[in-house]
């Protein structure tokens, strides 16, 4: 069901503020998104004056800077930070992205970091990615072939292979799903941008055999075509690449083969 | 614990790119549009019963009020007829790279004004 307004433990209050100490003249509000567990009480706005002037050139940078140096009570994932691993995916000035790659210079006046949107946040800027991760298992992501091949190496054409570019780089970071009104409204059932590039790189893969098997499996109306081309997703995509095209290429698939 | 959980912030927070901008006013000028044709339907079938029925609606549709919905109701079909090539086109699977869905977004929007002054001239013509 369509929930547009936040429930009452929702809600957002506003939080503390904590003054620079540094006495920079290069000041930078950060409005970052709170919520303790062990409180009990609503999520709640912080805001932090950071010294930019010290400060590399990333929002992840000025979130570290914040743990490191003024608040080290903020909770937030982060590993690689080279953009590989995808783990900081957060929201940042109203869009989805990954910390470490989006340039803090970017965003004009206060930065507002929140959770990615529609999650059940765990703490702070850390949301709840169980249920995406139990919707890319349904869609089995891993190679099937006939026990024949298996002991033999499979070929596959430099056209064939050239046609799992830009959907194999996807690094499931979520930034996707979590961007696309429809997966908000329908996330438990409609699968989400992400999970379905995922389906569709298995899809086209000239080496699975069970082609149409998988695409069965994702023709369904509200598994695959909850996608009303918003397009959020391609916007939202850290690493470049077009979760919106490979729906509408599944969706040509299912309209055009006799399955 | 868990369902403690809050939700986080999602359209309240999320900035309004053209493609969803253009998505959602695709569905709500097809809401408008379906109520707009029965209501078309409304006013012939009223015609039939009587003339004074004529008259009332000549003058509804003549005030203000009248002209502004006549407006709205253009614009919501202009809309809706260069969104859906839109949608037609990325049915095909065509234009959806960032940078067309941001051309072809804006020119539905502004294209749905100029076609709006369009219909409203030729059928300033007719009367």
């Amino acid at each position: 069901m369509v929930q547009i307004s936040l429930s009452e433990k929702s809600k957002i209050k506003k939080g503390k503020y904590f003054k620079d100490k540094t006495g920079s003249k290069n000041l930078k509000k950060v409005n970052v998104y709170r919520w303790d567990p062990s409180s009990g009480e609503n999520p709640r706005i912080d805001t932090y004056e950071v010294d930019m002037d010290n400060c590399p050139s990333k929002v992840l940078d000025v979130l570290n800077k914040i743990k490191n140096e003024i608040d080290p009570t903020l909770a937030y994932r982060r590993s690689c930070a080279h953009g590989v691993c995808g783990s900081c995916a957060m929201n940042m000035a109203g869009k989805n992205g990954l910390a470490c790659t989006t340039p803090h210079a970017d965003i004009n006046g206060d930065i507002d970091i929140y959770p990615l949107p529609h999650l059940k946040v765990k703490k702070d800027l850390i949301g709840d990615l169980d249920g995406l991760y139990k919707q890319y298992q349904s869609i089995e992501p891993w190679l099937k072939s006939s026990s024949k091949s298996e002991v033999t190496e499979i070929f596959q054409s430099k056209e064939d292979r050239a046609k799992l570019d830009g959907a194999y780089e996807c690094i499931m970071c979520a930034c996707c799903s979590t961007s696309c009104p429809s997966y908000w409204w329908n996330g438990d059932k409609y699968l989400g941008p992400a999970v379905l590039l995922q389906a569709y790189r298995w899809i086209i893969d000239s080496r699975d055999e069970e082609r149409q098997t998988r695409l069965k499996k994702v023709a369904d109306e509200l598994k695959l075509y909850r996608c009303h081309t918003i397009l959020n997703c391609t916007s939202a995509c850290p690493k470049g690449l077009n979760p919106a095209k490979a729906i509408a290429e599944i969706k040509k698939m299912l309209a055009t083969a006799n399955i | 614990m868990e369902n403690k959980s809050p939700l986080s912030p999602h359209i309240q927070v999320y900035r309004w790119q053209i493609s969803s901008l253009v998505s959602i006013s695709h569905r709500i000028t097809g809401i408008i549009n379906v109520i707009a044709i029965s209501l078309v339907c409304l006013w012939i079938s009223l015609i039939f019963f009587s003339e004074s029925n004529y008259e009332t609606i000549n003058l509804l549709l003549n005030s203000m009020v009248g002209k502004f919905i006549i407006l709205g109701i253009t614009w919501s079909f202009s809309f809706q007829i260069l969104s859906e090539i839109r949608h037609l086109f990325m049915d095909l699977g065509y234009g959806f790279e960032l940078k067309t869905t941001k051309i072809s977004g804006i020119i539905v929007i502004f294209g749905s004004v100029i076609l709006t002054i369009i219909f409203f001239i030729i059928g300033k013509s007719f009367i």
